[in-house]
């Protein structure tokens, strides 16, 4: 993970938008929390570049 | 340079140490790799400096890993720069060659060629022949980490763009061994598909780079859209050196991080 | 035991990129890039890296191939090239000189391009002749 967030960051892609979490079943809070966190996060970031110049593109 | 290397590798022969010497041979000004099992035949040796130092290496490892697979119990030489001992390092770890059946003839490489190459280490330990080169400052990774994020991707998207997946970088590559790539899996490459997946065919490939990139440049090489791999897989180097404390190519026993499981 | 690498060239399109054939005991058994040709310089395209598959891949042809009802059966030259002859004679009498076309290939020399060229236009009479470069 270390090594994957310091790639994307080379490459031009925010290392935060790959997270990796292991949740139980059991643990259905945090899986909640865990989830609407990053999907806050990811908002605060913007639209995934990629998918942007993809439009752009076509 | 080539007198001391032929005379070395002449005797080698004479003793019937080693079954023949992979190095590179020159015809009619062309360089090509060879395998000299004739003592005679090291009149055409070549070190790989055609116009410019360096500029006509070839990935021997490989040519000797393919030998090998059919002549499992002779004994080769083989012509070693600072990054094909490397490479070699890595090889005998990962099983592909054995140490004992291995003879390197090493050679130096000119400041020139080092900066060029940006090279850690432009010169094997088992030097037979040239200088001990200095480490060489590298300014290509730098020149990327002081671009901006959504530079960086702008920078990256458009020399992928150009790849037409000729796999001129995975053929080339001393290191790549594997009988079936994953680049050439169906369900994760689209075919007919050019350019592939940008960024992520490139990035898969710098993935599987972890602990096996000896920094030898025959990739950016043998690209014909000029994509800056090179400074892709230093970069990548550089990540697992400092994220893991690990540098491919310098330690006969240490594992990379990718490869620590024992598989008997 | 020998091994050699043998400069060679692309077969393929009209570019002529110098490669080097891996020979081993008198089996070509890979491909490298020349980097001292000027046309490549040491670069390849996905054909030229793989041009060591097709000389010794399995389909192919061996012998001439007739079709007799649905298969492909195996023939001689001479009934073969009868059968070409034949038939193509046939449509040509019976259709006119330009109900045939001919596609040629970058794969072929530019001798026997010619001679297909020539066959096409002074033996059919048609000017139904193309390439796979311009498809």
């Amino acid at each position: 993970m270390t090594f994957l967030k310091r790639l994307l960051e080379f490459s031009g892609i925010h290392p935060e938008r790959l997270r990796t979490r292991w949740v139980s079943s059991a643990e259905a809070v945090e899986f909640v929390h865990e989830v609407s966190e990053f999907v806050e996060n990811i908002k605060k970031l913007g639209p995934n570049p990629l998918k942007v110049k993809a439009k752009e593109a076509a | 340079m080539s007198q001391k290397i032929k005379e070395y590798v002449q005797k080698l022969l004479a003793e019937g140490k080693i079954k023949g010497f992979f190095g590179l041979r020159e015809e009619h000004g062309h360089i090509m790799p060879h395998l000299f099992c004739d003592p005679k035949e090291l009149d055409h040796l070549s070190l790989g400096d055609w116009k410019k130092s360096g500029d006509t290496r070839y990935p021997l490892n490989q040519l000797m890993i393919r030998l090998t697979i059919e002549y499992p119990e002779e004994t080769f030489a083989v012509l070693v720069r600072g990054c094909d001992e490397r490479g070699l390092k890595e090889l005998f770890k990962w099983k592909q060659l054995k140490e004992d059946k291995v003879i390197l003839i090493g050679i130096g490489c000119p400041d020139e060629l080092a900066k060029a190459c940006e090279c850690e280490k432009p010169f094997p330990d088992s030097l037979i022949d040239g200088p001990k080169g200095e480490k060489a400052d590298s300014q290509k990774v730098a020149r990327i980490e002081a671009m901006d994020l959504d530079t960086r991707l702008q920078f990256w998207k458009a020399e992928f763009d150009r790849c037409i997946k000729c796999f001129g970088c995975r053929n080339v590559c001393p290191m790549c061994f594997c009988n079936e790539c994953s680049l050439e899996e169906d369900q994760l490459v689209n075919t007919g598909e050019i350019p592939p997946a940008n960024p992520t065919f490139h990035l898969a490939r710098a993935i599987h780079m972890v602990g096996r990139c000896i920094d030898c440049g025959l990739c950016e090489e043998a690209c014909p859209a000029d994509i800056p791999l090179r400074t892709l897989y230093k970069k990548v180097a550089e990540i697992i050196s400092k994220e893991f404390g690990y540098k491919t190519g310098f330690s006969v026993d240490e594992k990379s991080p990718f490869n620590i499981i024992e598989v008997k | 035991m020998e091994f050699k690498t043998v400069l060679s060239f692309c077969p393929y399109c009209g570019c002529g990129c110098g490669l080097l054939l891996e020979v081993l005991d008198g089996k070509i058994v890979g491909t490298l890039p020349s980097k001292t040709s000027p046309v490549n310089q040491g670069k390849l395209c996905v054909k030229g890296w793989t041009v060591h598959e097709f000389v010794t891949s399995p389909n192919r042809l061996t012998k001439p191939m007739v079709r007799k009802g649905d298969a492909l059966q195996e023939s001689s030259w001479d009934e073969a090239l009868n059968l070409a002859a034949t038939r193509l004679k046939e449509i040509k009498e019976k259709y006119g000189p330009d109900s045939i076309g001919v596609l040629t290939s970058a794969k072929c020399t530019n001798e026997e391009n010619y001679v297909l060229q020539k066959f096409t236009r002074a033996a059919i009479g048609t000017n139904n002749i193309d390439h796979c470069a311009r498809l």
